[in-house]
């Protein structure tokens, strides 16, 4: 996992904010809306379960 | 009585007929926001065609009072008519009388449109809107549900069979819609399960509301019963139409040939950028679908349902087709439990109403996790493999990118009775992905690493040696493994050309004789 944008970071909807590797292919994870970057809820490296918040965008 | 008082009581009993539960009822069913029975046969049939049977049926209950409540028709609507000019067999359940619920005489008139259709060898269309068994009726009602499961099995693999829920569908009634070919759910208004939310907390103690626990998208996302869920009545029947025009009307016939004004030379140049080169990159496998099929006529079932696997169908210059793919947006398009059952009943369905198979392939292999070895991803894989061995039809196959060990033998190679694969310069045809073969083959090599940075360093070696020399399409092609290697762009018009070919096959060495072949269901 990858993450393209850090707290603070302004994003449009569409842009990829992380990326996120299933079954070695890394899928982009696109920003749903427009906003500022709030939280990082995850880090490198650690696993995530389906439905889990990944990025808080305001 | 003379001849006018008669044709006027005939008059009558036809006026009375179409009432159904009466006024009241038909404006309560109006309010739920769902049609009543004879205006969806009226919006699923071509004008003037429908001919309607059994309309003066009644019940013969004289229990519980049963016997005061009697109307023509007994809660369903049956007969035959045509859509788009092809003949089809219908039923048509009416809420609006005892809840459209289902006794012996009801369930007669349905076993009679199944057996009619079955001897005409026409689709037969079920738009199910009832409470379930008429209580009142006792076992006779649930003789009438078994009489109806019995001609759904002898019919399944002869006629189309595709069936509409649009109102309730509980308890043993689900079977029916079950061994059909298709299942329709309308979001809001329907629903399917074994046991409601009354008897789920009774039982098990679980909070759960008829949406959640068996809606359209309950179904159509996550259990897989519902081929398709859409938003309300108009729109289903619009579907039943376009899903019929891509079916025989029985597995003696072909499916219409549409005029789709597609060229069959055309080339999409776009075709080669779609797969990256990088095979850690996802891609939409449905952009490479919608370039290839003429133009507009995808249509896919079970979306919503384990979306690493792809199934529709669509049109090779006019012809049906069902296509099959990996979807390396979801899960890199791994087989997992889900996606084995969607694709292994998909190619079944297609190869029993003799609809060709094209089939794209870019899958890194099976799922891997205790939660799928436990759920039996071995018996359920097993069934991808069962289903395309045992098709008959032409059966074309494209690798795009990743074949991995048991998923490429799975997904339609030559192995398994590919009529012809093709295979991108982008495949990758191989035992197993590099990363893994390298571990095995040069584990002694792997041990002398001292730190960190040396076992990458010779990982990136070994991986880079693997990938040139294995991993491409070429040591398939070489075994004949692959018929041919062709450009992405090259697709359309190959495909086209294969299935012209192909079009009289016959599978030339004879099955041995058995009873039937036992899938691991």
């Amino acid at each position: 996992m990858t993450i393209k944008v850090k707290v603070g970071d302004e994003v449009k909807e569409g842009d990829v904010v992380l990326t996120l590797e299933t079954m070695k292919m890394e899928n982009p994870i696109k920003a749903s809306r427009s906003g500022k970057v709030r939280e990082i809820k995850v880090q490198p490296g650690r696993f995530v379960n389906v439905g889990d918040p990944l990025i808080v965008i305001e | 009585m003379s001849l006018v008082d008669k044709f006027k009581e005939l008059e009558e009993f036809r006026e009375k007929s179409k009432l159904g539960g009466g006024q009241e009822a038909i404006e309560k069913q109006h309010r739920a926001g769902k049609l009543t029975a004879r205006e969806r046969i009226e919006k699923l049939l071509d004008p003037g065609s429908f001919v309607e049977i059994d309309s003066f049926v009644v019940h013969r209950c004289y229990d519980f009072g049963m016997e005061k409540r009697r109307v023509l028709g007994d809660a369903v609507v049956t007969g035959y008519g045509t859509i788009n000019g092809r003949k089809v067999f219908v039923y048509a359940q009416d809420f609006t009388y005892i809840g459209g619920s289902l006794g012996e005489m009801h369930a007669k008139k349905i076993t009679k449109v199944q057996d009619m259709a079955l001897k005409a060898g026409v689709p037969i269309i079920g738009l199910n809107d009832s409470g379930g068994a008429r209580i009142q009726e006792g076992i006779n009602s649930l003789a009438g549900y078994g009489e109806i499961f019995y001609r759904n099995v002898m019919a399944s693999g002869v006629i189309p069979q595709i069936i509409a829920i649009m109102g309730p569908c509980a308890g043993g009634a689900v079977y029916s819609p079950a061994l059909a070919d298709f299942i329709i759910m309308v979001r809001k208004t329907s629903y399917m399960f074994i046991t409601g939310p009354k008897v789920v907390k009774a039982a098990i103690g679980e909070d759960v509301t008829f949406e959640s626990l068996g809606g359209a998208d309950a179904h159509a996302k996550l259990s897989g019963v519902a081929h398709f869920a859409v938003d309300n009545d108009e729109e289903c029947i619009n579907l039943i139409k376009k899903l019929l025009s891509y079916l025989p009307s029985n597995n003696m016939d072909d499916p219409p040939i549409v005029e789709t004004g597609d060229p069959p030379d055309r080339m999409d140049e776009e075709l080669n950028e779609m797969v990256p080169a990088d095979p850690k990159k996802p891609y939409d496998v449905r952009d490479i679908i919608n370039r290839v099929f003429d133009r507009g006529t995808f249509f896919e079932v079970h979306a919503q349902f384990a979306p690493n696997a792809v199934v529709g169908f669509a049109r090779l210059n006019g012809r049906s087709v069902g296509v099959i793919a990996n979807q390396p947006m979801v899960y890199a398009g791994c087989l997992d439990i889900d996606s084995s059952d969607k694709i292994a009943r998909f190619v079944r369905t297609c190869d029993a109403f003799n609809i060709p198979l094209v089939t794209f392939v870019d899958v890194p292999g099976y799922l891997p996790g205790t939660k799928q070895e436990h759920g039996g991803v071995i018996r359920h894989g097993a069934k991808v493999i069962f289903a395309y061995s045992e098709a008959t039809v032409p059966k074309l196959t494209v690798i795009l990118r990743k074949a991995y060990g048991g998923g490429y033998i799975a997904m339609c190679s030559k192995h398994l009775g590919a009529d012809f694969v093709f295979a991108w310069p982008t495949a990758e045809i191989a035992v197993m992905g590099p990363e893994g073969a390298i571990e095995i083959i040069h584990k002694n090599e792997l041990m002398k690493a001292k730190t960190p940075e040396e076992l990458k360093e010779i990982t990136d070696r070994l991986v880079a040696e693997y990938r040139s020399k294995f991993a491409n399409p070429y040591v398939a092609a070489n075994m004949g493994y692959v018929d041919a290697v062709i450009m992405p762009k090259e697709t359309r018009p190959m495909l086209i050309k294969t299935l012209e070919a192909m079009s009289t096959k016959r599978e030339i060495q004879p099955r041995p004789p058995k009873r039937h072949a036992n899938i691991p269901v």
